[in-house]
């Protein structure tokens, strides 16, 4: 009589089992799951300093060499100050006049009374550029930080987009933490950052700032739109820095259109107050975006443009660019 | 004909191309091995076809890792038929349909459609469990066809996948992964045996072996994200009522199979234990419930193979209070550790397992005694179940009578356990942390930035300024403002009162949406719930 397994289909006695090749079997197993073990330990989650916006691990978007830029400098721009740009104290007029710019939002508006107010900004430091690919690429590979598709997958001289406000605000500590700790970095900026300047996101005044200079104009260089000074209403971004632009105060570029910049200023009404980013917090977030982008109406590249964006959007017409204040 | 080839008399319930077919056949010229191979490569096609469902095709890795096991599965068959090509073997089926896979199955099927109606990626898995069932098939067959000539074709696999599917699955990108898991668990079952009652027989219950492996892999190498298991084990509870469903289907198993002894001694010690540990110490030692409902299942359908577990009772007793006391430590083992508890349930079974010898060993011993033989009743094996049955029944509805099972429970809100936190209640804090990464990971910024504050400030955890900042990144990318004000400034840190939305995730509840329910009511929610600030009427 045959005894049968009571639950599962286990051989019975008398069953060609074939004894040889059970040896193999337990060690195919112990070399599966060895296999598997070691293939898991390549799949864990290698960056512990940012929420995972995505898997995907970062393409090499680091090139050899770029022209501009230093590849031993985490590709900052090749000039004595690694692209910063000082900016004097002093005021400037900020917000939109509807009298002197027929495109002013309402939300440019300073106050009631008012529809510009005068801003009064210490000495800080701009990116002459928006950050690269590459320059963000550099990140990503030295932190091991984790970025979506879509992040670097533009040529490495075109600006980074893709970048949630978190992303990009990393992306200034681990800067900021690299210039502090490097010998190559110029002396200037060492002082500066040994002196608890921040290397971080600028606010939007100082954003306003630097777009537009202290005389009031509406575009960086001058009162009329130029698609020969900034790309917009195109199709898509361009290398940073392509349009000229000798015009524009400071020396900066693409200030307006490419991609939309963020700012470390949270998206509240005027009067701008650099104090007050821990008014509302039981609302749902928004932060300052400036500057347009590639595909945006000259109206919306103006100086004095305000968008407020979602801090989590991550959005191939939305990057940033650096600076450098005195926190 | 050597003895590894002889053939033994067949059952007659026996089927197909059984024993007395092929001795007649014996007399002809060997058969073509070809003859039966249409059946594995059939459902291999079919493994094939089904990766072109829109599910499958949405995800690029997961369409391949079906094409991967294709080309594996028929690699295989290829291999196989070429080696018994020419040969005087044959290969054959035993049809033999067993009650204990059919009944067992149809459970663990309406576990699914349950719980997938209220937690729709269940659904969303369905034609990934159809993947992996005709890929069990075809393996089991390769693998028993490699190894002998017969295959016991049946519903063996369907209650391994479906067990399996219960607790853990992984996300698509790596579902390659999931077969694997399968794979080892075949593996597990046919060459991982002993000799016991004097036959060999697989040490391990194939899914909980496999579950178990992968498990350790998992902890190892900090990979649970790449799996549904946080989700599998939390999402249960979505379903209302789910002890009681749990309960009532685990009464058919336990009517039809007499595991009776051993899910209701384990859940018997985990209620006791927990009772005991919340007694001394104040605070629930499973957050939410006295026995988390993935627990629960798992001693009804995933400890209770009676082929890896004893076969006497007071063997099943001791295998049930073992499962229990083993699900008890590992949760505090694991949660010490870090590592992410659901794996308790899963862990303590290939031990068990283990420990099944030893177990039936001291039964023999204890057989001997006077007192167990006094105590030991005379009822026939069914009169004896319904007797544990009824036990248990009175046991369950007792427990359900004192909210011990569905129902509000008081260690499901936040608030309970900040203040047991701050009260220094035995492992309150680690709770605290625990309850507020579930939430965290359910993206309530809320819960995002209290842990960014926790790991900053260190006070009732180990200070992590990099997780910390990780944190506020995802508090502030959900839109939670204090998150974002702290990854500007980590030395004066912000807090806020949970969203409406942060509330509404923070409160869920089986069976109720609470992404539909009007504020006012979420509030009220809320205060019920020991939310003060949402009892005075203010709104965020």
């Amino acid at each position: 009589m045959r005894r049968e397994d009571p639950v599962n289909q286990t051989p019975v006695p008398g069953d060609h089992v074939q004894q040889s090749t059970s040896n193999v079997g337990r060690a195919v197993l112990a070399v599966l799951m060895l296999g598997v073990a070691g293939w898991m330990y390549a799949q864990r989650p290698t960056s512990t300093s940012q929420a995972e916006a995505g898997t995907t691990p970062p393409p090499e978007a680091m090139p050899a060499d770029l022209p501009g830029f230093r590849p031993d400098a985490w590709f900052l721009p090749d000039d004595d100050l690694l692209g910063f740009v000082e900016i004097p104290a002093g005021p400037f007029q900020m917000g939109g006049d509807p009298t002197t710019d027929a495109q002013a939002f309402e939300n440019e508006r300073w106050s009631g009374a008012s529809a510009q107010g005068t801003v009064d900004l210490p000495t800080y430091y701009i990116g002459r550029y928006e950050v690269t690919v590459a320059q963000f690429a550099a990140f990503v590979d030295a932190a091991g930080f984790s970025v979506g598709e879509q992040t670097l997958q533009d040529p490495p001289h075109h600006p980074v987009s893709a970048v949630s406000w978190p992303d990009a605000l990393a992306y200034c500590r681990w800067l900021g933490a690299t210039l502090r700790a490097s010998n190559d970095t110029p002396p200037e900026l060492s002082r500066l950052l040994r002196d608890s300047w921040q290397v971080t996101l600028p606010t939007e005044a100082e954003w306003e700032k630097a777009a537009r200079g202290t005389d009031g104009r509406i575009y960086p260089w001058g009162n009329a739109a130029s698609r020969d000074r900034a790309n917009y209403q195109g199709p898509d971004t361009t290398p940073v820095g392509s349009y000229a632009c000798p015009d524009c105060p400071y020396g900066l570029r693409d200030m307006s259109g490419n991609v939309w910049e963020w700012t470390r200023s949270p998206y509240q009404p005027y009067p701008f107050d650099p104090a007050d980013d821990r008014e509302g917090l039981g609302a749902d977030a928004l932060w300052v975006m400036r500057g347009g982008s590639f595909n945006d109406p000259p109206r919306n590249v103006r100086a004095a443009i305000r968008g407020g964006g979602d801090p989590g959007a991550r959005r191939p017409f939305m990057g940033f660019r650096v600076a450098i204040s005195p926190l | 004909m050597s003895a590894a080839r002889r053939r033994r008399p067949q059952p007659r319930r026996q089927r197909g191309t059984g024993q007395g077919a092929q001795t007649a056949r014996r007399q002809a010229p060997p058969p073509s091995p070809l003859r039966l191979f249409w059946v594995p490569l059939a459902l291999t096609l079919g493994l094939l076809l089904v990766s072109f469902v829109p599910r499958i095709q949405a995800n690029v890795g997961l369409t391949r890792s079906l094409w991967a096991a294709v080309v594996g599965l028929l690699v295989w068959q290829v291999a196989l038929f070429a080696r018994l090509r020419g040969t005087a073997e044959d290969r054959s089926f035993h049809t033999i349909l067993r009650p204990q896979h059919y009944l067992q199955a149809s459970v663990q099927v309406a576990v699914f459609v349950y719980w997938g109606y209220f937690w729709r990626p269940v659904y969303d898995h369905a034609w990934l469990l159809v993947a992996q069932l005709l890929f069990a098939y075809v393996f089991d067959m390769l693998l028993s066809w490699s190894r002998r000539d017969n295959y016991v074709l049946g519903c063996g696999p369907f209650p391994i996948i479906f067990s399996t599917n219960l607790f853990l699955w992984f996300r698509d990108d790596w579902f390659y992964l999931q077969f694997l898991m399968l794979a080892a668990g075949f593996m597990g079952k046919e060459f991982v045996r002993w000799q016991r009652d004097g036959r060999s027989t697989h040490i391990f219950n194939p899914s909980a072996f496999s579950l178990g492996l992968f498990s350790l892999v998992l902890i190892a190498t900090s990979t649970t994200d790449l799996t549904w298991g946080l989700d599998i084990a939390t999402t249960l509870t979505l379903a209302p009522r789910i002890y009681l469903f749990l309960f009532l289907i685990g009464l058919v198993v336990m009517y039809c199979f007499s595991i009776t002894l051993v899910a209701g001694s384990a859940a018997i010690v985990l209620f006791g234990a927990s009772a005991l540990y919340s007694a001394v110490t104040g605070v629930p030692y499973f957050i939410d419930s006295e026995i988390p409902s993935a627990v629960f299942l798992g001693l009804h359908l995933l400890v209770t193979d009676p082929s890896t577990s004893p076969r006497t009772p007071l063997g099943k007793t001791l295998f049930g209070v073992l499962y229990g006391l083993g699900v008890f430590v590992l949760y505090s083992v694991l949660s010490a550790i870090g590592v992410p508890t659901f794996y308790d349930k899963l862990l303590s079974v290939p031990l068990l397992n283990l420990s099944v010898q030893w177990i039936d060993r001291l039964v023999r011993s204890l057989q001997d005694s006077a007192v167990v033989t006094r105590w030991s009743p005379d009822w026939t094996p069914a009169r004896a179940n319904l007797v544990h049955m009824t036990v248990w029944i009175l046991f369950f509805g007792t427990m359900t009578a004192i909210g011990a099972t569905d129902g509000r429970h008081r260690g499901d809100t936040v608030p309970f356990w900040e203040q047991a936190c701050g009260e220094h209640r035995l492992q309150a804090c680690d709770r605290l942390i625990q309850i507020e990464s579930n939430y965290c990971g359910d993206n309530a910024g809320w819960a995002c930035n209290e842990l960014g504050r926790h790991y900053t400030e260190g006070t009732i955890v180990t200070a992590a300024p990099e997780r910390a900042l990780g944190y506020f990144s995802r508090a502030c990318e959900v839109r939670f403002q204090a998150g974002c004000v702290n990854l500007l400034d980590q030395e004066h840190l912000s807090r806020a009162d949970p969203r409406v939305l942060d509330l509404r995730l923070l409160l869920r509840e089986a069976g109720r949406n609470l992404l539909e329910m009007p504020e006012p009511e979420v509030y009220a929610r809320a205060c019920d719930h020991g939310w003060r600030f949402a009892c005075d009427g203010r709104t965020p």
